[in-house]
């Protein structure tokens, strides 16, 4: 449809009205998001107050070779990437599985309710999550303690088992988000056209073939979209669930970038060195955003940029 | 393909709900599948009734007992101390309204500047698309970091104004991917074409066409920035100074790290450890405080998705 | 007009409904807008400082860490002594107070917080009383004799519910950046070791010398001595794992019936509940061993706790620097110094003399005096001085935990006050805090983790040599240096 020939100006011409709807965004992220950017040189600069935000020494990649000779360096990744690959990979899956059953419910009273208090955990704030988890897990007395016992799965104490942070941690992430994830591909279901299911239905189609055939392409575009920004994650972990669930006994499993970040002081004026880890975080993660995006397009011709 | 104004009309009576000639055609398989079903939803009731239950029972008891796990399905140590410290605070109403005015301004705003991006983004003819779409998606990983923000709102005049809970944020670059790939690929492209005979630009394509066509993904994007909006405190503890003009989030932050300002127990604040049950009795009720509303206005937007928007629009 | 920023507690009312405000108003003559903060200081107070954005003065919320960075924000009050002249009497009252505050170059950006009636240190270790009496022991004077106690109330059933659900021995979970009070490096006292300020992180004084205890003997026998306790089942399953709020609900069991044995608290009615208190009597001191010759010594926290060095500072480009320097003063009057701490006159103290004030009992009666105060003024930390001849008839949870320490007073005594206590306002350069702060971090990754594994799952013995070579790996001797330097410039100030 764009003839090619006309070049660029020539497009923006005579594309005008969709430059003008993309416009007022532009302009939104370039003052707000690249406005302030220019701090991200502080990473390689020795913060000094009196100096001004940009003044302070150049020390090139000072602060970054301190973090990579740290020796909890390892101990970081590795917890980091643990942590968040599981939370992704899960927290990827579950609202899809939700979200197709959701629209296996035929009561539209049952549907709705199931959906309302799916979404609600969303809403609960980490502080009072974390208080929950504590309770429910409590040694011997706690809710969940009670019942793993029965099915067979014991620990003397959950909280305290390095082993268990990771599961604790993902279970937990899931059954708070799944319900609010999955609600972007009720939408996606709900724009499934319902002549496909009679169609499919008098080709002789079961339950699971009309969802294997019909829901999923309906959602696939969402999950590659989704999955595509997700690997962009790879390095985040959230600060405040971990740091609030951590103790020493599983301290070894559970200290994260995030909360390394933290203790060293962040909240202490170490802007340098927190900026290069923030950056070396940042440069990771779009580059996995980015490798994903490169496989989507070669394999489905679709992706984000 | 007819005009695309015929179109809209077919998905405008098309609203039947989508079970209703399913019946007879049941097989032993759909049985079986039918059962899986029903035992997965009452799993999933009760793994996430029971916690959201525990909250609310939570909220009325004695914290002693809840702390020591002795609160299990009714509530111990009966009283209402919480709600009557969360709604005695005036703090909170003032709070409230000043949550209700950023999130319904700002997510108007969102929707505004969202909305026609996504769209113009979502067009194949759009020459740059994949250059701007990088200049967003940078924005998701790169950030100036606090202090610069900071300087910039302070240049803008946004410090200690209310519109820092509405401008910076217009945009959300993820929003933004959501919903330029709902248009990309739950718009018929046939659309367009009979747009384009009947003489519509872009503008007025996206407005009568495309727009109404989209309920489903406005809602979903709408209730994101919504409860973006309803749960940002850190816009208000960063930049701005005056109590009056804080959001409920940052009220109730207030009042539920009451709790680890206990626990911090430097030697000077030693033996503010008494106030502990008080702040826990408050910290089940702020959740609830803070989330009926939204738990209210849940139920208006899911009809958006849960009717087959769609229906007789592509395949007419 | 004066714009004025308070850190405050999340309990606290608002500025305006506090009457002492206005006296404060009428003293220099202005209008004051007030900038409330609770919840997330620390991260407010960054964006504050590094954009240079601050109000004309704040209250307890810049640290001497702080000035270290940002002190040119930062009016140097050590000129503006004359128009500050309750500041001044105070500072040539009480020397102390003057030294904690003035830098190396002679320059005062603070002004500190002085108080009277605190005790010498925040934990006191409490036993149930009852449950002796129900046991028929004594009162506990050694480790082996707390060992035995323990494991009578662990399988005598003391409590007398005809159930196994005591605790013999409890404390508040160590946490992963270090020692906080309550917590069980405590028993390091036993042993002679005087703890002070920055135990938390390990390090002490002995004779002058900065050291740290994760990698001292002494501090081997107290977990050998905790993993004996922990193999035998006397310690909280949860001890490790709790949070503030469940470790403070185990105490106080379920109303009338007592859980805990042995624990640390404040006060016996914080740690235990008003019902439970009475079961409750303060331990003495605890020998490591029958046969030591080395004089038990209690935690020594006095200074912190009277001092602090938070209270208040001026902005160095203040539009009107009489206004904020005669608020400055005000705060340190004699009656507003009490109203601050302790609330209104004629509402939460009463001046029953021209020295001499009563602070009364909460006037809700289901709080008790410590949250009160807490709930009506700025409380601990606020600028003020509590004149040594000032008469105060204490609130009740003073007078208690005065009372709660008479048993560990030989303790207090043994403590070498002039030699073996690192000061709690110890001066440091940026960036030496900086150092100090990032090597912290490695250091008690190590260690933390380490001493919880030890206790709960033995083998301190066989990782010791391996554990103190980490932390050495990890430049604890560089933290040392750098805090002996610190402490030796502040000794011979």
């Amino acid at each position: 449809m764009a003839p090619r020939k006309l070049g660029f100006i020539g497009t923006v011409k005579r594309y005008w009205q969709l430059w003008a709807m993309a416009l007022p965004a532009i302009v939104f992220v370039a003052i707000f998001n690249y406005g302030p950017m220019y701090g991200i040189q502080l990473a390689f600069r020795e913060f000094d107050f009196t100096k001004g935000l940009t003044g302070g020494e150049w020390v090139g990649l000072k602060y970054f070779k301190q973090f990579f000779d740290s020796p909890l360096f390892g101990t970081l990744m590795a917890n980091t990437v643990r942590i968040s690959l599981w939370t992704l990979v899960m927290g990827f899956i579950f609202p899809i599985i939700l979200a197709l059953l959701i629209n296996q419910i035929r009561s539209s009273k049952v549907k709705g309710f199931v959906q309302t208090i799916t979404y609600l955990p969303h809403f609960i704030s980490t502080v009072v999550i974390v208080s929950m988890i504590n309770l429910f897990l409590k040694p011997d007395a706690g809710v969940l303690t009670r019942v793993l016992g029965v099915i067979g799965i014991q620990s003397d104490n959950f909280m305290g088992d390095p082993n268990l942070f990771t599961p604790i941690y993902w279970i937990t992430e899931v059954w708070q988000h799944v319900g609010w994830n999955s609600i972007i591909y009720l939408a996606a279901l709900s724009s499934v056209d319902t002549a496909l299911y009679e169609a499919a239905k008098i080709d002789g189609a079961g339950r699971l073939q009309l969802i294997r055939y019909v829901d999923l392409p309906a959602i696939m575009p969402t999950c590659g979209v989704l999955l595509i920004l997700n690997m962009g994650n790879v390095l985040n972990v959230g600060f405040e669930k971990v740091f609030l669930m951590q103790n020493t006994l599983n301290l070894d499993a559970s200290e994260v970038i995030s909360t390394y970040t933290y203790k060293i002081g962040i909240l202490q004026s170490q802007f340098s060195y927190s900026t290069a880890i923030g950056l070396f975080n940042m440069l990771i993660n779009f580059a996995f955003l980015v490798i994903a995006n490169q496989i989507s397009r070669k394999v489905s011709n679709s992706g984000i940029f | 393909m007819g005009s695309a104004n015929g179109k809209i009309q077919a998905s405008g009576s098309a609203n039947i709900p989508e079970n209703k000639h399913r019946r007879e055609q049941r097989t032993p398989t759909d049985w079986v599948v039918d059962i899986v079903i029903w035992l997965l939803v009452a799993f999933v009731i009760v793994a996430i009734m029971y916690p959201l239950w525990f909250v609310i029972i939570a909220s009325v008891s004695n914290q002693t007992l809840v702390n020591n796990g002795q609160v299990f399905i009714v509530p111990k140590g009966f009283s209402w101390y919480g709600y009557e410290q969360i709604f005695a605070d005036d703090r909170i109403w003032n709070g409230y309204m000043n949550t209700i005015v950023y999130s319904l301004v700002g997510t108007l705003i969102n929707l505004v500047v969202t909305l026609p991006a996504a769209f113009a983004l979502s067009r194949h003819e759009f020459h740059g698309r994949r250059l701007v779409m990088l200049f967003f998606t940078i924005t998701m990983f790169v950030n100036g970091g606090l202090i610069p923000t900071y300087l910039l709102y302070k240049q803008l005049g946004l410090i200690d104004n209310w519109l820092v809970f509405v401008i910076p944020s217009a945009v959300n670059v993820y929003n933004l991917i959501i919903a330029r790939s709902f248009f990309e690929t739950s718009i018929p492209e046939e659309l367009h074409d009979a747009a384009q005979i009947d003489g519509l630009g872009y503008f007025r394509y996206f407005l009568k066409i495309v727009l109404p066509l989209s309920s489903a993904i406005v809602a979903v994007i709408g209730l994101y920035y919504l409860v973006q909006h309803w749960n940002d405190f850190f816009t208000g503890l960063i930049y701005i100074n005056t109590y009056d003009k804080q959001p409920l989030q940052m009220v109730l932050r207030d009042i539920l790290l009451a709790n680890s300002a206990f626990a911090g127990g430097s030697g000077s604040t030693a033996g503010a450890g008494y106030g502990q049950e008080l702040a826990d009795q408050i910290k089940y009720g702020v959740i609830i405080a803070s989330t009926l509303p939204l738990l209210v206005i849940y139920p208006f937007i899911q009809k958006y998705f849960n009717k087959g928007v769609m229906i007789g629009a592509i395949k007419g | 007009m004066l714009t004025i920023a308070v850190s405050k507690h999340s309990l606290t009312k608002n500025m305006s409904e506090m009457n002492w405000v206005s006296d404060l108003e009428a003293e220099c003559d202005c209008v004051i807008e007030w900038q409330e903060v609770s919840s997330d200081w620390d991260q407010k107070k960054q964006a504050m400082l590094a954009s240079g954005d601050v109000p004309d003065l704040i209250l307890k919320g810049i640290d001497m860490t702080d000035i270290a960075t940002y002190g040119s924000l930062f009016e140097d009050l050590s000129d503006d002594l004359d128009a500050m002249p309750n500041v001044k009497e105070m500072f040539e009252t009480d020397p102390t107070s003057k030294k904690i505050v003035t830098e190396t170059d002679g320059s005062i950006h603070i002004l500190p917080s002085v108080k009277k009636g605190w005790p010498t240190t925040v934990s006191h270790l409490y036993i149930n009383q009852q449950w002796l009496d129900a046991v028929g022991m004594d009162m506990p004077t050694t480790w082996d004799e707390l060992y035995d106690v323990l494991v009578a109330f662990k399988e005598q059933d003391p409590n007398g519910n005809g159930e196994a659900d005591e605790i013999p021995f409890d404390f508040h979970a160590p946490s992963t950046d270090g020692f906080g009070n309550y917590e069980p490096h405590l028993l390091l006292g036993s042993l002679g070791l005087t703890l002070s300020n920055k135990s938390g992180t390990g390090y002490f004084v002995d004779d002058n010398e900065v050291q740290n205890f994760f990698t001292d003997e002494r501090y081997k026998e107290v977990i050998e001595y905790l993993n004996k306790l922990w193999s035998a089942g006397l310690i909280n399953k949860e001890a490790f794992t709790h949070d503030y709020s469940t470790a403070q609900s185990t105490a106080r069991g379920d109303g009338d019936t007592a859980k805990v044995g042995v624990t640390w608290g404040w006060t016996a009615s914080d740690r235990f509940g008003a019902e439970l208190a009475d079961q409750y009597v303060a331990v003495g001191p605890l020998k490591a061993s029958a046969d030591q010759t080395e004089p038990v010594v209690g935690e020594y926290l006095a200074d912190s706790l009277s001092y602090n060095t938070i209270a208040l500072v001026v902005s160095a480009t203040t539009k009107n620097k009489e206004a904020a320097l005669k608020v400055a003063n005000a705060f340190y009057g004699e009656d507003m110094s009490v109203e601050l701490l302790w609330g209104d006159l004629g509402v939460d103290v009463e001046k029953t003399g021209d020295h001499s004030y009563k602070v009364l009992d909460p006037a809700d009666s289901s709080k008790d005096s410590s949250t009160w105060k807490w709930t009506e003024t700025l409380a601990d930390d606020s600028p003020g001085w509590i004149r040594p001849d000032s008469e105060i008839e204490y609130p009740a949870d003073l007078i208690e935990v005065q009372e709660d320490e008479v048993p560990m007073q030989s303790a207090f005594d043994a403590v070498d006050t002039e030699n073996d206590i690192m000061p709690a306002f110890l001066q440091l350069s940026s960036d030496d805090l900086k150092t100090i702060q990032l090597n912290n971090t490695t250091i008690l990754n190590t260690a933390m983790t380490k001493f919880s594994s030890w206790v709960t799952k033995g083998g301190v013995e066989d990782e010791w040599d391996d554990y103190v070579q980490t932390l050495k790996d990890a430049n604890i001797d560089e933290n040392i240096e750098l805090y002996q330097k610190a402490y030796d410039a502040y000794m011979a100030e």
